[in-house]
């Protein structure tokens, strides 16, 4: 069976240099390559083991996110938003309806309970993210184990979301307004175990980790970029800061109360995988610290505004109130107008900066939600990131780099 | 034009770009506005690279997105949004970082705009999805074809005229390449 490379033959990109006399040969890596971390394919020009230059093919898992959205009510288009970056769900939700509340003008009259919950869940996704990302690297250098001690991790807080949301991965629990559902009855026992039991596991998983002698020759050195490169190839996230850029929407525009938190920005000066990989390690130590916050603040009082226009009334309600019943009516047939208008609103996702810029005409649906994947521009650095290093250093590189494909193809 | 003043801390700084984009681009300025999150400048395709100098003179050195939208049926339907950050890369922590939005709007027949590959690497996969989702073309991209679609797919998705469903790609059986070549035992 003969396949057609005329089309990376003729792309400008992958033409070796003109006099060199070695041959060098295209190796197609993925879309079924388990440690693409996905669905991606990289067309790899190799010399001997060498990369010459790399071509990355994406959009295999292009599910049209953005045109869905903009096909549902505003409330209910945060189903969609949640599967774009499936491992961080509760990160896009909460760009989502941070933008949409901006838009409406009630950013000002959300509870404190539920920034306070909002910052909390969103901390915790994080921590989720991390470890997925810190078991799959180190399953992909080698490490087996770290694997079964990361998921293990993720499992108590994914028992948490379900606890607290019901759903294990694509909560939707963040509505325009608030949140869904108050946290059950004994869900600060649960979350007092897991800020009382993470500290110890992490360092463990650290000690066995960070000095080791074949995570660090696998990763110092290798994938290096400089910051002025990342700032040009637009990085973000744990990315941006181990090339030494300490850039946080957290600390740089804070939103939700991030101000109010005490935690630290988490750089590294390395710029290489071993900088991304400590970046992230630190960064479940800060988000932890974030989380134990939460926790000591805790305010009472409601989690979704009082504004039976935008939020459906309680059930209770519904059952004796002839208004209620016709909001509860009005908000599940035709939704809610949002003012005409649009807006550009960021998050610090685990993967960098999320952001979405989404414009309302007036309508009951949105008329354009556009995202700004970070995983989308973290993986376009690939190109720069590989040639020069081994087909096996390239594994390394995509698991540094964190892309999640729901994301990145929408 | 419409010009708010500058309310925020972080658009302090930014008072000579809005006179030096009015100075650069001329008539190729629709409007300028000090938004609730940033300032933006409605410009037209023409004074795209113009407009990218001032803002790069004036430190905005990360291009954070490139993202399109479909105003169908209104004219000029196409915006092409463009935006920036400027931040401090020397390692200091980064507070409130100025950004600001360039909303470009091309021709409704012929969607044109200048590329920005030239100026951040970091432009290529965008206009590409662009270009991809919309239909608009970047002139000078070194390699403007679809992303996120299938290289034979027809017609532009994220088009407010294009349909959620039912559209009229068959299935071909074996893929795009054709069918399957029967397996030949000797």
């Amino acid at each position: 069976m003969s396949i057609d490379l005329t089309r990376f033959e003729n792309n400008p990109d992958l033409i070796v240099s003109q006099g060199d006399e070695r041959d060098t040969l295209v190796i197609s890596m993925g879309p079924q390559h388990p440690s693409t971390h996905g669905v991606l394919r990289v067309m790899l020009r190799l010399d001997g083991e060498t990369v010459v230059t790399s071509e990355s093919e994406i959009g295999f898992l292009h599910t049209g996110i953005e045109k869905q959205a903009e096909n549902l009510f505003w409330q209910q288009a945060i189903t969609v938003v949640d599967r774009a970056d499936y491992l961080a769900p509760l990160s896009n939700s909460l760009c989502y309806v941070l933008a949409v509340e901006q838009l409406l003008g009630i950013e000002e009259q959300i509870p404190e309970r539920a920034k306070v919950l909002r910052v909390i869940f969103a901390e915790l996704t994080r921590i989720a993210s991390n470890l997925v990302q810190l078991g799959t690297h180190a399953m992909d250098l080698g490490a087996q184990s770290i694997f079964m001690y990361a998921f293990e991790m993720r499992e108590q807080i994914l028992r948490i979301m379900e606890f607290v949301t019901g759903a294990r991965m694509h909560q939707s629990w963040f509505r325009i307004g608030g949140l869904a559902l108050d946290v059950p009855v004994g869900f600060l026992d649960v979350l007092d175990e897991f800020i009382t039991s993470f500290p110890e596991r992490l360092t463990d998983m650290r000690a066995i980790l960070e000095k080791n002698v074949i995570i660090m020759d696998r990763l110092v050195g290798v994938g290096r970029i400089s910051a002025a490169d990342a700032i040009a190839w637009g990085l973000t996230g744990p990315n941006l800061r181990a090339s030494g850029v300490a850039y946080d929407v957290r600390k740089a525009r804070p939103y939700s109360g991030y101000e109010t938190y005490d935690f630290d920005i988490c750089v590294h000066d390395g710029g290489d995988c071993y900088g991304r990989f400590v970046v992230r390690l630190d960064e479940m130590q800060q988000a932890w610290r974030i989380i134990k916050q939460g926790r000591e603040k805790f305010p009472g009082g409601p989690v979704v505004i009082d504004d039976p226009k935008i939020v459906p009334p309680p059930k209770t309600e519904i059952q004796h109130s002839m208004e209620a019943l016709i909001h509860h009516f009005k908000l599940v047939s035709s939704g809610f107008n949002v003012p005409e208008g649009h807006i550009y609103q960021a998050v610090e996702s685990p993967r960098g900066e999320l952001g979405m810029y989404v414009t309302s005409a007036g309508g009951n649906k949105p008329w354009r939600v556009r995202w700004r994947p970070p995983s989308f521009y973290n993986l376009q650095a690939l190109k720069a990131l590989a040639p020069g290093n081994l087909i096996a250093d390239v594994v390394a590189i995509i698991g540094s780099l964190d892309p999640v494909f729901g994301e990145v193809d929408r | 034009m419409s010009e708010t003043l500058h309310a925020h801390p972080e658009r302090a700084a930014l008072t000579g770009v809005l006179e030096n984009l009015r100075d650069g681009l001329g008539d190729n300025l629709l409007e300028a506005v000090s938004a609730d999150d940033m300032d933006e400048a409605a410009i037209l395709p023409a004074g795209l690279h113009v407009a990218v100098n001032v803002l790069l003179a004036a430190g905005f050195n990360m291009l954070a997105d490139i993202g399109a939208t479909d105003h169908h049926p209104l004219s000029p339907r196409f915006e092409v949004s463009y935006h920036f950050i400027a931040i401090d890369g020397t390692g200091k922590l980064v507070i409130n970082p100025a950004r600001y939005r360039l909303r470009v709007f091309p021709d409704d027949g012929d969607p044109v705009v200048p590329t920005l590959c030239g100026v951040w690497r970091a432009a290529n996969w965008p206009e590409r999805e662009v270009f991809d989702l919309f239909g608009i073309r970047f002139e000078g991209h070194p390699d403007l074809k679809r992303i996120l679609m299938p290289d034979d797919w027809r017609g532009f998705p994220l088009r407010k005229d294009y349909p959620l469903r039912g559209t009229d790609r068959g299935f071909v059986a074996g893929g795009r390449l054709g069918p399957v070549p029967p397996v030949v035992t000797s």
